[in-house]
């Protein structure tokens, strides 16, 4: 016997779909006809419409579906054409009657009710009981709406207000209760006000079936129903990765851009957005194979802002959910923080303060900025290039650039939800269109647009970025052998998307292609004893996937590399664009250009020895648990002593007079036994805080010790993606003023913020602050391994865990 | 498999600890915020510890008449006086624990007590808070001679040894349809429909699920099939699977029927022991096993699609319809959803003939029905009735008639879902035809104590026959009990869809201005728009049904509305 949902494929416009047989019998069949608000309308069967994948989805014919084709506007809140309906909001209800039979009762949901031969179907324009349900159902929704709320102040399209006004609701004359429900303003992106919100479940489809980050669900029942996050954990600390679906999805104000609500200090210096009709859009060529009925449901997600000469567009460090596409005019993009790092000095001005502290001494350090010519630190970086979510990299020496129409920058703040890498002014007066990431991510995915944007980078673009790249540094002493290079690779390159979490390559596939990455973060990892172990975060400006095209090279060969294998495995992390460079071009472009080859396989011999390392700690220190929480790779821990600590917090106090009153080190944590591992830096195996730095200032030394980059911007994102608090960030005072946000009238000084971690600020002793300062020798800092032999040697048993659980990533 | 795991993490530690939680998700593999949604969403979960004496006294119809919520009060006093920080002793209100037959009912650390004076109750709760262990109640589980079960008390499972010998669905179909069996849930749909709608469906496997979630206010009659014929109601399980050709059968059972549970879980041993039912039945080749799934809370599980969303391990709330639950039923495939007392009655019909059931019927009506009889009636409790048994034949003979010298004022005869029908129905407010066909020329009024309890005619007079029969005396106010019914519908709402979700709360929060004199004539509009706004836009029926009670007062007490009015 043949079940009627037994799943069969069939070839809808070129694509393979699966679908259940009785969906696909439907396929076949001739069209049936009924009637809408006295307009006849012929449909089939099943309608197919796209998911914002741009997979096709089959689906028996709706009367909504049917009413737009006959073109009767039934509205609509929970229903999206491109979702599948869950007709909760009943403000698509409709009458249904029959040719042949009585009508129905009760009103049927339009998003929902498959269509049927025969039925006369009666929309709120035409049957007064539809309307005046219509109507009650809205003036429900208001009465606990707060009105108007976040998104209809900032942009006066929340969908439920426009519906009541639409409608002529005047006054709601239900008890009015808009003010019950809790805000969460956890998340440094997103507001989320539950008065606003209708619970019409478009983010949970959202987030869970469009984007698959299963974080939003609905929580309690009747009245008290609400969406949560987790286990109603506050947005900020659950396991959103803020790729903003849910804001992009939410009809009214309850999930909004943060600047919506707490509008920064900039946001008097933008000029007012103007709307931008479809029309419009439709005859730029970059939108116009864009389906119309996509920027209809995104109307307000593109928006035209002019600027006048010296306006600032957006300002490195700030939070955005927007890209920018320059219509018109010329645009500077640079940084303005200071090139410096921070440096911790002994004081020795005469007539510095001493801190007499109960056990006598401890000399002051005073925490200044200085370039890296001035103090180069072990394994400074030399990189003459940073790079910016922008088409152009910013060179060390002169971080600025221009760029022109028709150039798109913010893409990776866009998709990914970093802070603004650079800021950017208008040097000129100049019309910018503001994208919302919706409509950017179908830009990167439309063919025509795509193709738009590739040349681009092709012609525009590629030159810049392969300067900056510094294996193929070599090459530029001759500006002509440069331009032969990349000529040669223009056309050549593959320009790929990647969408977060796909696997580009997994360990032990066949290499056959060399990557540069334009946008994102890749994640590379090694399957070891422990599990999978995270070697490296990458992203803008670096490269991989050299060491498996060159494992033939007898220097890799040596070093037992797999020949012709993938060493690792890469994913993408979040949204990436990737430059890929073929086999054979690759060959090509060694042979070519010795140089190149002989800098690469200097790195992948670097990397591989990198690799070896990591495998010979992971066998060697088989410890799950210790090793899950980074300890076993700490060089080192401040680790006090409970039984000999009084917790008078010297330790503490030490840090922070030693580092201008900031302290780099708090006095909980991890708990071994008798030992208290407090919280600082452990050069963990995966150094999660390197994910998002948009200029890339915060890097790994060999030593894996972290080391911060003078281009720091101080947004705060590494300090944010720290699982164990241990970046601090540090204000210093710069000649800058700026208004303040709660008093415009007045003048504030500007603090230029420097992440900031433990620099083991080597004191009397040779000691850091903290040790030398613990009155009851309670404090000592020692190695990971270190830490192990003394828990073991004090219990004679085996270690176990107490207090935080296992970091995620 | 979640709300298993959630059933056993909460019986080891009395809630839901968050990191039990997290456990979970990983071992299950399932996000968070699934767990989340569905632990959250039940009553029977708590995610926070409970106090030491959790005491829940119910607040619905029956138990509101009889005096709950001043026992709620001086429970709450008395837990004042036991002190504690926290407190020791919390008192809370809950819904209908099915024990209005002994209102008010109360429960002690998830130990239902019924029929217990205020004095017993508050040794209860003494008793608990010096942590002594709570003595259980224990109910009858002797036959009671009904006509329902032909075999007394002593199971023989003769019908599935007929059907085994004989292979006759057809005829258990044909027997169904002469008895014209009707769904005993509330919703009357012939059952002989349903069978033969999941037989022809093609799909497999197929389920059928006996309904035993009963958890409307004045309801309470499956719990005594349960307990007294758990036999019944699984030989009625066995033959729908034999029939349809299902595979397996669950008996969704409220978590607060705990002896009824165990009762059933016994039967369902015997059973397959004899090879009644499991595999291979009475060595026949055919198989159909059987399993209790306990449900974790709420009303709302009791509708049917709700019911199946909770065996799935999502939050029970109502399906759109199309598809219905004969072609996609329990995990998408062809189920038969029943009532416990019409699988319970299947049997006899089947042993007997359908016309044995249909000539059951009195004053015309067709077959017989279990009523549960309770509020101001001197003998509340579960009755074996003929349908079309007049109002006055039940209230006066069978329930011993009226308590307390008060005179009848009310009846509900469906629970709250029907709204309340006054003792006498002015002529102008009957519809056309049943005036025609009841009504004396001249009357100027219908005495309701002439009304035949049967689907047909109650529903011609404009209401709805359920298994709850609720009986309300001249001391009752009618707008207190239809806030009382309405604010049922508030709390046990799912939340899915607007009219229900948002309509039932404004409606409280109107209804309570009203009661206290808050609301001006001109305000009353509203309430009459939103009910038929619920009406017709809600997924299921409990928001449809939800305004009903206060719709029935508007029309049928106007003088009871009036007294409440503000007088500004």
């Amino acid at each position: 016997m043949s079940s009627p949902d037994d799943l069969v494929q069939a070839d809808i416009d070129g694509q393979i779909v699966t679908m259940p047989r009785s969906m696909s019998d439907l396929l076949g069949q001739p069209p049936i006809t009924l009637t809408i608000d006295g307009k006849k309308v012929e449909v089939p069967r099943v309608s197919v419409t796209q998911d914002p994948k741009g997979k096709a989805v089959p689906r028996l014919t709706t009367l909504y579906d049917a009413a737009l084709k006959v073109g009767v506007q039934i509205p609509i809140l929970c229903h999206r054409e491109y979702m599948n309906p869950v007709a909760v909001c009943r403000v698509c209800s409709v009458h249904v009657g029959y040719e042949n039979r009585p009508a129905e009762w009760r009103l049927a949901p339009a998003c929902y009710r498959p269509a049927e031969a025969g039925m006369v179907v009666a929309t709120h324009q035409t049957n007064s009981r539809v309307l005046s349900s219509v109507k009650m159902l809205t003036e429900l929704l208001m009465a606990d709406h707060p009105t108007p709320c976040a998104k209809h102040k900032a942009h006066g399209d929340c969908e439920l207000e426009v519906l009541a006004g639409q409608l002529g609701l005047q006054q709601v004359r239900l008890p009015r209760a808009p003010e019950r429900r809790p805000r969460d303003d956890s998340s440094l992106v997103i507001a989320v006000d539950h008065n606003a919100c209708i619970l019409c479940d478009r983010c949970v489809r959202g987030c869970n079936d469009i984007r698959d980050n299963q974080v939003i669900g609905r929580m309690n029942k009747g009245y008290q129903a609400r969406i949560a996050f987790d286990l109603d954990t506050p947005m900020g600390d659950s396991s959103c990765v803020a790729c903003g679906e849910c804001m992009v999805s939410c009809p009214t104000g309850a999930l909004v851009n943060r600047s919506f609500v707490r509008p920064d200090p900039w946001e008097k210096e933008k000029p007012a957005p103007g709307p931008v009709s479809v029309e419009e859009l439709s005859r730029n060529p970059l939108f116009a194979d864009v389906a119309k009925p996509f920027l209809h449901w995104n109307e307000g997600a593109v928006v035209r802002r002019h600027f006048k000469k010296g306006d600032i567009i957006c300002r490195e460090g700030d939070y955005g959910s927007t890209a920018f596409y320059i219509e018109k005019g010329k645009v500077s993009i640079y940084l303005s923080a200071p090139f410096k790092h921070v440096k911790g000095q002994k004081n020795r001005r005469a007539g510095a303060k001493v801190n007499w502290g109960p056990l006598g001494l401890i000399r002051r350090f005073t925490s200044t900025l200085v370039r890296r010519d001035e103090d180069d630190r072990e394994e400074e970086s030399k990189s003459r290039y940073i790079h910016i979510d922008g088409p152009v990299p910013l060179r060390y020496d002169n971080p600025v650039a221009t760029l022109d129409e028709g150039e798109i920058f913010g893409e990776m703040t866009c998709m990914s939800s970093y802070p603004r890498s650079a800021t950017v002014r208008a040097e000129e007066d100049c019309t910018v269109l503001e994208i919302l990431r919706n409509v950017l991510y179908i830009l990167q995915r439309g063919k025509a647009s795509r193709a738009i944007l590739d040349e681009r980078y092709r012609k525009r673009s590629i030159e810049n970025h392969l300067r900056s790249v510094p294996i193929f540094a070599s090459l530029l002493t001759e500006e002509a052998q440069f331009q032969e290079f990349v000529n040669y690779l223009r056309d050549r390159v593959e320009l790929v998307r990647i969408n977060p979490g796909d696997v580009i390559f997994r360990q032990g596939d066949p290499a056959n292609a060399f990557y540069l990455i334009r946008i994102g973060f890749v994640k590379v990892s090694q399957k070891q004893p422990g599990g999978e172990s995270v070697l490296a975060y990458l992203g803008p400006g670096k490269f991989f996937g050299e060491i498996g095209l060159m494992s033939n090279f007898p220097e890799l060969r040596a070093k037992n590399a797999p020949p012709g294998l993938r060493t690792a495995t890469c994913a993408a992390l979040d949204h990436v664009d990737l430059v890929r460079i073929k086999e054979e071009d690759f060959r090509h472009v060694l042979d070519k250009f010795p140089g190149v080859r002989e800098h690469l396989l200097k790195i992948a011999l670097e990397r591989l020895e990198e690799d070896k390392h990591t495998r010979q700690r992971v066998e060697k220190e088989s410890l799950g648990d210790f090793l899950g929480q980074g300890l076993m790779n700490a060089q080192s821990l401040l680790v006090l002593d409970l039984e000999r600590c009084t917790r008078c917090d010297e330790c503490t106090k030490a840090c922070a007079d030693a580092h201008d009153g900031v302290t780099r080190l708090i006095r909980e944590g991890l708990r071994f036994d008798k030992f208290l591992v407090t919280t600082s830096c452990r050069s963990c195996l995966d150094p999660y805080c390197m994910v998002g730095c948009p200029v890339g200032s915060i890097r790994r030394r060999n030593s894996r010790e972290i080391i911060i980059e003078d281009w720091c911007i101080g947004c705060g994102k590494c300090a944010d993606n720290c699982p164990y608090g241990n970046i601090n960030m540090h204000p210093f005072p710069t000649d800058k003023k700026a208004p303040d946000p709660a008093n415009p009238e007045r003048m504030i000084p500007v603090v230029q913020q420097k992440a900031t971690t433990c620099d083991l600020c080597a004191e009397l002793d040779g000691q850091p602050s903290c040790v030398y300062a613990c009155p009851h020798d309670a404090a000592f800092r020692m190695t990971g391994e270190d830490l192990l032999n003394k828990v073991q040697r004090h219990r004679h048993g085996p270690v176990t865990v107490e207090g935080e659980t296992r970091p995620q990533g | 498999m979640i709300v298993q795991a959630l059933h056993e993490i909460q019986h080891r530690f009395h809630y839901l600890p968050a990191e039990e939680l997290h456990a979970l998700s990983q071992r299950l593999r399932v996000p968070l915020h699934r767990i989340h949604e569905v632990a959250s969403f039940y009553p029977l979960y708590r995610l926070q510890p409970p106090s030491q004496v959790d005491v829940k006294v119910c607040r619905d119809m029956a138990c509101h008449l009889r005096g709950a919520e001043q026992l709620r009060a001086a429970l709450t006093a008395q837990g004042n006086e036991l002190g504690g920080a926290p407190a020791r002793v919390v008192v809370s209100g809950v819904s209908c624990l099915g024990q209005c037959d002994y209102a008010p009912a109360v429960s002690i650390n998830d130990n239902v007590y019924r029929g217990k004076t205020e004095a017993q109750l508050r040794d209860l709760v003494k008793l608990a808070a010096a942590n002594e262990p709570l003595p259980h109640q224990h109910a009858d589980r002797s036959p009671l001679g009904w006509k329902i079960d032909p075999y007394n008390g002593q199971p023989r499972y003769d019908a599935v040894r007929r059907f085994v010998e004989k292979r006759d669905a057809d005829g258990i179909i044909n027997a169904l349809k002469v008895a014209d069996l009707r769904g005993m849930g509330g919703a009357g749909f012939r059952t002989h429909l349903k069978w033969s709608a999941v037989r022809g469906t093609p799909g497999a496997p197929k389920y059928v699920v006996c309904n035993a979630d009963e958890s409307e206010p004045g309801t309470f009659k499956d719990r005594e099939l349960l307990r007294r014929t758990p036999y019944l109601v699984l030989e009625g399980m066995i033959l729908a699977g034999l029939v349809t050709g299902a595979a397996k059968g669950y008996v969704y059972c409220r978590h607060e029927y705990e002896e009824e549970i165990e009762v059933v879980t016994e039967a369902i041993v015997k059973a397959t022991a004899k090879g009644f039912c499991g595999e291979n039945i009475l060595g026949s080749g055919l198989s159909f096993s059987l399993e209790v799934f306990v449900s974790p809370g709420g009303y709302i599980q009791g509708e049917e699609t709700a019911l199946l969303e909770a065996m799935e391990d999502r939050r029970g709330e109502p399906r759109n319809k199309p598809p219905f639950p004969t072609t996609g039923g329990l995990f998408g495939k062809p189920t038969v959803i029943n009532n416990v007392e019409t699988l319970a009655w299947a049997t006899g019909i089947v042993l007997n003939g359908g016309e044995w059931y249909r000539d059951q019927g009195i004053n015309g009506a067709f077959g017989m029905r279990f009523v549960s009889i309770s509020g101001d009636v001197k003998a509340p409790g579960v009755y074996e009735v003929p349908f079309g048994q007049t109002v006055r034949d039940l209230v006066f003979n069978t329930a011993g008639g009226m308590r307390d010298g008060q005179r009848l004022k009310a009846i509900a005869p469906s629970g709250p879902s029907g709204g309340f029908i006054p003792a006498r129905i002015k002529r102008e407010l009957l519809p056309e035809k049943f005036v025609k066909e009841r009504l004396a020329p001249g009357a100027a009024d219908y005495d309701v104590l002439d009304l035949p309890l049967d689907l047909n005619t109650v529903g011609a007079m404009g209401g709805m026959l359920g298994a709850a029969f609720v009986v309300y005396g001249d001391r009752a106010d009618m707008v207190d009990n239809a806030l009382n019914c309405v604010e049922f519908y508030r709390n046990e709402s799912c939340g899915k869809c607007v009219p229900c979700r948002i309509g039932s709360e404004k409606l409280v929060e109107i209804l309570i201005d009203l009661r206290a004199g808050r609301l001006r004539r001109q305000e009353l509009g509203v309430i009459s728009e939103l009910a038929d706004v619920m009406g017709i836009t809600s997924i299921c029926g409990l928001g449809q049904v939800a305004a009903n009670p206060i719709a029935s007062v508007l029309k049928y007490f106007p003088e009871e509305v009036e007294k409440h009015l503000s007088r500004q």
